[in-house]
């Protein structure tokens, strides 16, 4: 680990001061950075594993962004919860506002153990790095993330827990983020705060597609700090599904996020996340146009499935991955729309 | 949880009482010292650096950066490194691992290229990260399928055997299954992470470590060194978990060691989780080939298991993949083969039942796919093949075997018979519903074990033994040996263990622990009452006035393994059957087990809470091994090459609570009839036959038949 010094910051001002380089946006952070760090689960981690090594790191943790409030939103929204980024994952899943959206506390309450869920921060969580382990191991060569044009290990090697979607053969990185999975099919938007003010953005502009640059996780510009989640809570029945090998405390090997609502037997409103297939929260876009308006049945489900996953890059460790996708998201239509034929 | 306290002055048998752990409270209250509690406060702390290839030759250290960092005191390599022997070198199968730092060879990922010492963990860790290193790679060999890898025939485990004709009985068949199995790579993975901590006085070594094995932890670091035997001691009174990772004398506990020579002061180390993966042996993948002949009614007329196995470069690690199916059935025509692979990997070690672990998954798994084929029943099948004498060791009646009991009453337990038997034809909702079983025949392993029991003046007693607790009872079932025999309270004995300086023990390994200390322990009881001429029980006023105006009367004995041809008697090993219930997701593969029932036959059950804790742990690695668990390894060519891609307790898949169902566990058979306290070990027959039985229950309930392991989701889509 990389010799840093610590401070700790108690206004949203001082910490975006503190922060001068894109160091929340790049995937890797060098002695000139200083960091943000929350909860630390991802941050600590990167830095025991000699990947990152900032400077200073900067607390947040401490900041006043730790609440939950439910607000009237504005136009169709009915009510949206604006969530603190230093909210706990495990404060998340049980405030009362969040009972009754299943897709929300169930990509929660699924992710991680009940240890980092209570030191893991909703802005973190959002901003987590890669599991990829060749990015993960300074010792490997080749990674387009931490050495741009150095090649791409993972694609070569042992790809099992990496992205279909969104990725080519420069870097397979796979966000495995629940949460966000869940919100950006959610429609939730993250509110900025940076030198230059503040702005809000859908969260399914936040992340940058690893086939359009590895190098880059997120689209902060330097100082940047999320200060909170806006999660408009949906006229819609919700739900979320994991599947893994583990039955706890495992990344995703596939997830579905699913809001709908049915009306007369026709999809009126649909919005689909998925979860271990993309290099970014995937918002399955072309599975809901399949969707949107039409009459809910089975094999719909199965059609707009095939076609959110008809162009996945796999590799032998992952050619499951589109398969077990669909049926991940056929499974959860089915159970969220409870259509039965 | 309710506490049993046994009162012994009455003479009531406390052997085979559950009473709970004497180590207990020091454990649930952080108290108990583990090897690198008692390391010494002002040791300078090392961090061990890996090669990045894995294979060649080191051409270059360059230490400037790191020598120059903060706090560094030293960085060893091969060019300063105090020059040492290598254990057991002359031994033709079980040489202990290289020590590190001996010449500029490269032999597998992550082999240890230099320490780094400094004041603080933090300031080694930097100083490691500064360090440059540079290597002349050549092309490694890292795939067990690799045909230029070197095949060893030579047996080192004594695994390969030939009974009758195998031909003959293959042409006498009605029916032959053939077909592969293969088992991935496991690495044991202990949450407490191995320590190592040494100190010279002179030339007297004192080294507390994590090891399965104090006694011959010194005795390797001694022949190393070339220094006297009681030179040297080796301290290990608890560790963080075991799982066979601590049996071998590993390369980091001669770092620690040669570091402290060079620096003139303790040196402790402490291994980082992903050194954990290589620095620490893991459960070698295998390749097995069964092929079962039998008559229609099920009699097997052939059996043949070969396995191949991988071993690492300059290294030994016998492991018996077929010793189980050398002994488990009554089939006179057999052929049991084990071949290595020497490939440039991380020195594999034990990983609790190795071998069997492996192996049994192989046969357990083709008798079922041969009852299938015959429409036998797979109880039954295995029933009529019933060994009543180990046909491994000429037909000698077993000292003791309920095989026939466990496979009834688990059968019994988990309903068999209500099940239907067709594959694929139960079912819930999206969930198929699946039952299957396996039964386990575990070998006996016994090595010489000496106890010195001390009656003091008070009438106490104290139990004296190098061996090692490492985490199954020992202290607690010794405690309960001695008192029974002596006749005194659970408090009244004190029992001392993990310090090499103490009488000769065995590794706490090979299920063989529990019954070599507590026969050794009786015998020493016996001893010491003959002495102070008593009777079987004395009880504590009896002990104290034979002692009389000594300070205490002390005897040793040792207990040994018993030839069979002269008791006329095959020693046995444990026996088990598993029955699984299995829920399988028809759509997402995803496997859930239901239920799982453990039937054992350990002889004299020493404390029915610890032997179902055994049991119970081990089911739980055994649900790892046939679900989860899996270390794999970059195979493709290029510089990732014999990288472990997933050295990391967050990518290294553990069985956690949600996988595992609430456990049932029996117990059955009687005392052994071979040693005096009639036990068996039952350290790992509890992890054995859980793959196969999940592995045949995912079948039943998919129809799909998966002969390799982990049984992940993507195998069944
Ligand atoms: C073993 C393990 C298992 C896990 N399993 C799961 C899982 O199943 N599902 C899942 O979704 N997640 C999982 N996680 C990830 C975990 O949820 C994240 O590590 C955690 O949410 C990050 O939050 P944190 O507060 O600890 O962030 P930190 O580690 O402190 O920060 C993460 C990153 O975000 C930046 N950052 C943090 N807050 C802000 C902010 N407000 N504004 C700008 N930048 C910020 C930091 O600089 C850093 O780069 C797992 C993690 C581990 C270690």
């Amino acid at each position: 680990m990389h010799p840093f010094t610590y401070t700790r910051v108690d206004d949203v001002d001082a910490a975006v001061a503190a922060v001068t380089t894109d160091a929340v946006a790049r995937a890797v952070q060098v002695p000139e950075d200083a960091a943000f760090i929350a909860g630390g689960t991802t941050q600590l981690d990167l830095m025991r594993d000699g990947v990152w090594s900032p400077g200073t790191l900067v607390d947040i943790s401490r900041l006043p962004l730790a609440d939950v409030e439910v607000e009237d939103g504005d136009g169709d929204d009915g009510t949206v919860l604006v969530v603190g980024a230093a909210v706990t994952m495990a404060d998340l899943a049980r405030h009362a506002a969040v009972a009754g959206l299943d897709v929300l506390r169930d990509s929660l309450l699924l992710a991680a153990s009940p240890q980092l869920r209570a030191m893991a921060t909703i802005g973190g969580n959002v901003l987590q790095r890669t599991r990829c382990r060749y990015f993960r191991d300074p010792t490997v060569s080749q990674c387009n993330k931490r050495e741009p044009g150095s090649g791409c290990a993972a694609v070569e090697g042992t790809a099992r827990m990496h992205a279909v979607l969104g990725v080519d053969a420069g870097c397979i990185a796979l966000h495995a983020s629940d949460l966000a999975v869940a919100l950006v099919a959610l429609d939730a938007r993250v509110r900025l705060h940076g030198p230059d003010g503040v702005r809000t953005l859908p969260v399914a502009d936040l992340h940058v597609r690893a086939d359009d640059d590895p190098a880059r996780d997120n689209v902060l510009t330097p100082g940047e700090l999320v200060t909170h989640l806006e999660i408009p809570v949906p006229d819609a029945r919700t739900g979320y599904l994991k599947v893994r090998d583990r039955a706890s405390y495992e990344f995703a090997l596939t997830s579905a996020a699913v809001v709908a609502r049915v009306e007369d037997g026709v999809l009126a409103h649909v919005a689909i996340g998925l979860g271990g297939v993309g290099s970014v929260p995937w918002r399955a876009t072309r599975a809901e146009e399949v969707l949107r308006g039409r009459p809910a049945s089975l094999a719909l489900f199965e059609e707009a499935a095939a076609a959110e996953l008809a162009d996945a890059f796999t590799l032998p460790g992952t050619d499951f991955k589109p398969e077990l996708a669909r049926r991940t998201l056929v499974r959860q239509l089915r159970d969220v729309t409870e259509v039965t034929a | 949880m309710t506490t049993t306290q046994v009162p012994t002055s009455t003479g009531a048998p406390v052997i085979g009482a559950g009473v709970t752990r004497v180590d207990g409270p020091l454990k649930v209250t952080g108290a108990v010292p583990y090897a690198d509690d008692l390391a010494p406060r002002d040791a300078l702390v090392g961090v061990l650096v890996g090669s990045t290839v894995a294979a060649g030759e080191i051409s270059l250290v360059d230490t400037s950066d790191a020598l120059a960092a903060p706090g560094v005191v030293a960085v060893l390599t091969h060019h300063n490194a105090p020059a040492v022997i290598r254990p057991n070198e002359a031994s033709s199968d079980e040489r202990a691992p290289m020590p590190p730092f001996q010449d500029a060879t490269v032999r597998f990922r992550g082999d240890y290229v230099a320490l780094v010492v400094a004041q603080t963990h933090e300031e080694a860790a930097h100083g490691a990260s500064l360090l440059h290193v540079t290597y002349d790679a050549t092309e490694p060999v890292v795939d067990l399928n690799d045909p230029r890898a070197t095949r060893e025939t030579d047996d080192p485990a004594g695994a390969d055997s030939t009974r009758g004709d195998l031909d003959r009985g293959l042409a006498a068949a009605d029916v032959v299954v053939e077909a592969d199995y293969v088992t991935g790579d496991n690495t044991n993975n202990p949450l407490g992470l191995f320590a190592a901590c040494a100190q010279w006085d002179g030339d007297a070594l004192m080294m507390w470590a994590t090891t399965q094995w104090p006694f011959n932890t010194a005795d390797c670091l001694a022949e190393a060194w070339g220094i006297p035997r009681e030179d040297v001691r080796v301290v290990c009174p608890y560790l963080g978990g075991g799982f066979g990772s601590g049996l071998r004398p590993w390369p980091y506990i001669h770092a620690a060691a040669m570091a402290a020579k060079v620096v003139d002061r303790p040196v402790r180390i402490v291994l980082s989780r992903p050194q954990m993966f290589t620095g620490v042996g893991h459960r070698p993948e295998t390749v097995q080939r069964v092929r079962l002949g039998a008559l229609r009614d099920g009699t097997l007329t052939a059996v043949e298991h070969t396995a191949t196995i991988p071993v690492a470069m300059d290294d030994d690690n016998p492991e018996n993949v077929v010793s189980g199916t050398r002994q488990g059935y009554a089939v006179e025509h057999l052929r049991a083969d084990v071949d290595q692979v020497r490939l440039h990997i991380s020195p594999p070690g034990s990983m609790r039942a190795p071998g069997e672990a492996q192996g049994n998954f192989g046969l357990e798994t083709a008798l079922d796919e041969l009852a299938l084929e015959l429409g036998i029943d797979p109880v039954e099948l295995r029933l009529r093949n019933y060994a009543h004498t180990n046909p491994d060791q000429d037909d000698l009646p077993w000292s003791s075997k309920a095989l026939d009991e466990c496979l009834r009453r688990g059968a019994e337990l988990i309903g068999w018979d209500d099940r239907d038997p067709t594959p694929r034809s139960m079912r819930e909702g999206d969930q198929l519903i699946g039952y299957g079983m396996a039964a386990v025949s575990f070998f006996y392993f016994q090595q010489p074990c000496t106890v010195r029991v001390v009656v003091r003046r008070d009438g106490s007693a104290a139990v004296h033994c190098a061996a090692m607790d490492i985490g199954t009872g020992t202290y607690t079932v010794v405690t309960q040996v001695a008192a029974e025999r002596l006749g005194l309270e659970l408090a009244d004995v004190e029992v001392v263990l993990g310090d090499s300086s103490l009488p000769a023990s065995p590794p706490a390994g090979g299920s063989g622990l529990a019954m070599a200390i507590s026969n050794a322990t009786a015998r020493a009881v016996t001893g010491v009452l003959g002495d102070l001429e008593l009777g079987s029980a004395p009880g504590r006023d009896a002990l104290s006035r034979a002692v009389g105006d000594r300070d205490e009367v002390a005897a040793e004995a040792t207990a040994d393994k018993p030839d069979p041809a002269e008791v006329g008697m095959s020693p046995s090993g444990a026996f088990g059957a598993k029955f699984a219930k299995v829920r399988v997701d028809a759509d997402l593969g995803l496997v859930r087990v239901e239920r799982l029932v453990s039937v054992i036959d350990c002889g004299q059950v020493l404390n029915e809470r610890t032997a179902r804790s055994q049991v119970v742990g081990g089911t739980v690695g055994g649900i790892g091994h046939a679900l989860l668990e899996h270390t794999t390894t970059d195979l493709h060519a290029g510089p990732q090459t014999g990288r472990i891609t997933n050295a990391h307790l967050a990518d290294y898949l553990i069985a956690v609570n949600a996988d595992v169902p609430d456990l049932e566990v029996e117990f059955v058979g009687g005392p052994d009839r071979l040693n005096p306290v009639g036990v068996k070990g039952v350290g790992e027959v509890g992890l054995c036959g859980v793959a196969a039985a999940i592995g045949n229950a995912v079948h039943h309930a998919t129809g799909r038949r998966i002969r390799r392991l982990p049984i992940t989701p993507d195998l069944l889509l």
